[in-house]
């Protein structure tokens, strides 16, 4: 059994503990009730570090799905999505959607030429229902309000 | 009789002209998410929410449209697996064996309007059970107190953790996970911030439409794109969908059958639609014996699960709006949504909010005639959505995503946060640990702990008053039963579950 199959249950089980030591500090100056707020965050930990020992004494995959070649495809949209947060205030809604909504085609194999018209139009009208159809503000962009 | 006047006050509230259009729209993109493969009724719900409440709609208008998406997509979930033997959703596996197979024979049609039909006598019968039940359960539990309640929602734990997936033990971990999300944050008992590491935004704590969208929604997009090979699928042809009245007359004890073993399962915490459709058809096989021809094209083999997972999705109904504690991932987000609408769900819901209660079952009649009138002829129109290809529809959802979680708080850092849960999400997946018990923990963990804390100070600190009552006891076996009940379902079901796993490309899901 090789150690890729077992980090699972090692991450179960460091989460359990992390969670059961930050639990400790939750102190209450007087004791509102009998129970306070240490005794869920204590089961989840206790339930964690169980299911911890578990998976790491009888592991359920064998690690071989680690290095999948779909990895760098799932990094990059990881990558892009979190991008997208940044750049959302600061370019606005349009550009940033069109971006992100382009490369994730992209990464579906779409071609360039197909990918980024449709992205714009999906933006746009995206703009047009949540904004001026239902009201709901979506950012600018301070970039260009300034 | 009562009921019956109450009803009818529903039906007023129902047929108000936007609640109508709500119900509509809702049953369309129910079916449309339900046939998609990858794009559950969940997802739809979850991107929903925040556009519910920023429009500010009326929560009866705003649950018309929710529940409308929830019980429609079970109508649309057979689309894709009779054609395609794609099952849209986890609860219309089973129907692919006898369904996909009478496509392949040229009876793709009747399979089409057998699975309509079924569905529309499952869903209607169930609400009718509904509007029969649900006030005498809400009458009885009015009588449930705090260690009640905390009984009660073990049990929805317990049987959520050993159903939702193949392991009791990934189920623990998962529901451990969403109970840990729920403390994040202030704790309104003590005012003590918990898990927020001095991060203004935690104070709050985690917001479950964020949680659901990136778990479900975002992991999926992830998983995805690790087939980016499939791309357009192109359905057989189904000849005319419809129905001889020959077939249909020998369906008609399958259909009723079905429909009671749906609903009851369904009332249930944990089973849900998926479990519902297994136990209809190995259980319809049973009784026709060698005369069945299940597994080879009987259509009584699409009647019957159809039919179960539809009654399953509306007897879901009655513990979360009788009781406030929902059995599966998706009433959780719906009583998420409740609560967001200022609506707690539970004994006095049907008293106090009659227009909510009768209104939505009302339109629940009148969605599953929307979808029955419209799920025959407008086949070929939603056929064409699964030839959409996959790189315009996939970024397209994940757009409307985005949007859905950006309109939660008007907050960006919301949208990491979601691409963070898609990873933990994707990795779950891989992992084999369900999903549904993370949103269920999330959801029902601070009333769990506020009951929990209630029940405690009531009794000055003795654990025993959990024990006390003749209903806490039942409550408690019902969990501890719950636990090994899989076992049990499993060796019910296993001829079917081998079936599935040898005929059904993807297998089954376990997405509840």
């Amino acid at each position: 059994m090789n150690t890729a199959a077992r980090a699972p249950g090692l991450v179960l089980i460091a989460a359990g503990v992390a969670c059961g030591v930050e639990a400790m500090t939750f102190n209450v100056a007087f004791l509102t009730d009998p129970v306070g707020p240490k005794a869920l965050p204590l089961l989840v930990s206790a339930i964690l570090i169980g299911a911890g020992i578990h998976a790491t004494a009888r592991p359920a995959s064998d690690g071989t799905w680690i290095g999948s070649s779909a990895f760098p495809r799932v990094g990059s949209a990881v990558a892009a999505f979190l991008l997208y947060a940044v750049a959302l205030p600061w370019v606005g809604f349009f550009l940033s959607t069109t971006a992100v909504v382009s490369t994730l085609s992209r990464l579906f194999g779409a071609t360039l030429r197909q990918a980024v018209p449709a992205a714009a139009a999906l933006s746009g009208v995206l703009w047009l229902i949540f904004v001026l159809g239902l009201g709901l503000p979506l950012p600018i962009g301070d970039l260009w309000i300034r | 009789v009562d009921s019956l006047r109450h009803l009818i006050d529903g039906f007023g509230v129902a047929l108000q002209p936007l609640n109508v259009a709500l119900a509509l729209g809702g049953v369309l993109v129910g079916t449309f998410v339900g046939m998609l493969p990858g794009i559950g009724p969940i997802n739809a719900i979850a991107i929903l929410i925040p556009v519910t409440f920023a429009t500010g709609m009326e929560p009866e208008s705003a649950l018309i449209l929710l529940v409308g998406i929830y019980y429609g997509s079970q109508y649309g979930n057979s689309i894709s697996t009779i054609l395609l033997n794609v099952p849209g959703t986890a609860s219309a596996v089973v129907t692919a064996l006898d369904g996909h197979t009478m496509t392949k024979q040229g009876r793709g049609g009747p399979a089409l309007a057998m699975s309509a039909i079924a569905s529309f006598v499952g869903g209607t019968f169930s609400i009718f059970a509904l509007v029969l039940f649900a006030p005498v359960l809400a009458g009885w539990a009015i009588r449930f107190g705090p260690a009640e309640y905390f009984a009660l929602m073990v049990f929805a734990f317990s049987a959520l953790s050993s159903f939702a997936g193949g392991s009791l033990v990934r189920g623990l971990a998962a529901t451990a996970f969403g109970l840990w999300l729920a403390t994040i944050g202030l704790d309104p008992n003590s005012a003590v911030p918990r898990y927020t590491f001095g991060q203004i935004q935690l104070l709050d704590g985690m917001d479950f439409v964020v949680v659901t969208i990136g778990l479900f929604a975002v992991s999926e997009v992830f998983h995805l794109l690790e087939d980016t090979g499939k791309g357009t699928e192109v359905a057989s042809s189904y000849g005319r969908v419809m129905i001889s009245a020959k077939e249909l007359a020998t369906t008609g004890w399958t259909m009723v059958r079905s429909s009671v073993m749906g609903f009851l399962v369904g009332v249930l915490p944990g089973a849900g639609g998926t479990i519902a459709s297994f136990l209809a058809y190995s259980t319809e096989e049973r009784i026709a014996g060698p005369d069945g021809r299940f597994g080879d094209g009987d259509i009584r083999g699409v009647a019957a699960p159809e039919a179960a997972n539809n009654a399953a999705a509306n007897g879901a109904m009655i513990p979360l709006l009788t009781l406030g504690v929902p059995g599966s991932g998706t009433t959780a987000v719906l009583l998420g949504a409740l609560l967001g609408l200022g609506i707690t769900p539970g004994p006095l819901l049907i008293q106090e909010e009659p227009d909510l209660f009768w209104g939505l079952a009302a339109s629940m009649y009148l969605g599953n005639i929307f979808l029955l009138l419209l799920n025959l002829p407008l086949v070929g129109f939603f056929i064409r959505a699964l030839t959409l290809p996959r790189w315009f529809l996939i970024p397209g959802v994940a757009a409307l995503a985005f949007v859905a979680v950006y309109a939660v708080n008007g907050s960006s850092f919301d949208l990491a946060l979601m691409t963070g849960f898609g990873l933990v999400g994707y990795l779950m997946r891989k992992l084999d640990f369900p999903l549904a018990p993370v949103v269920l923990g999330l959801v029902l963990g601070p009333l769990m702990e506020k009951h929990l804390r209630r029940a405690m100070a009531l009794s000055g600190g003795d654990a025993g008053v959990l024990f006390d009552s003749p209903i806490a006891i039942t409550l408690w076996g019902l969990a501890l039963v719950s636990l090994a009940a899989p076992m049990a379902l499993r060796r019910w079901t296993k001829d079917v579950v081998e079936d599935v796993q040898s005929s059904v490309p993807d297998g089954v899901p376990d997405d509840l």
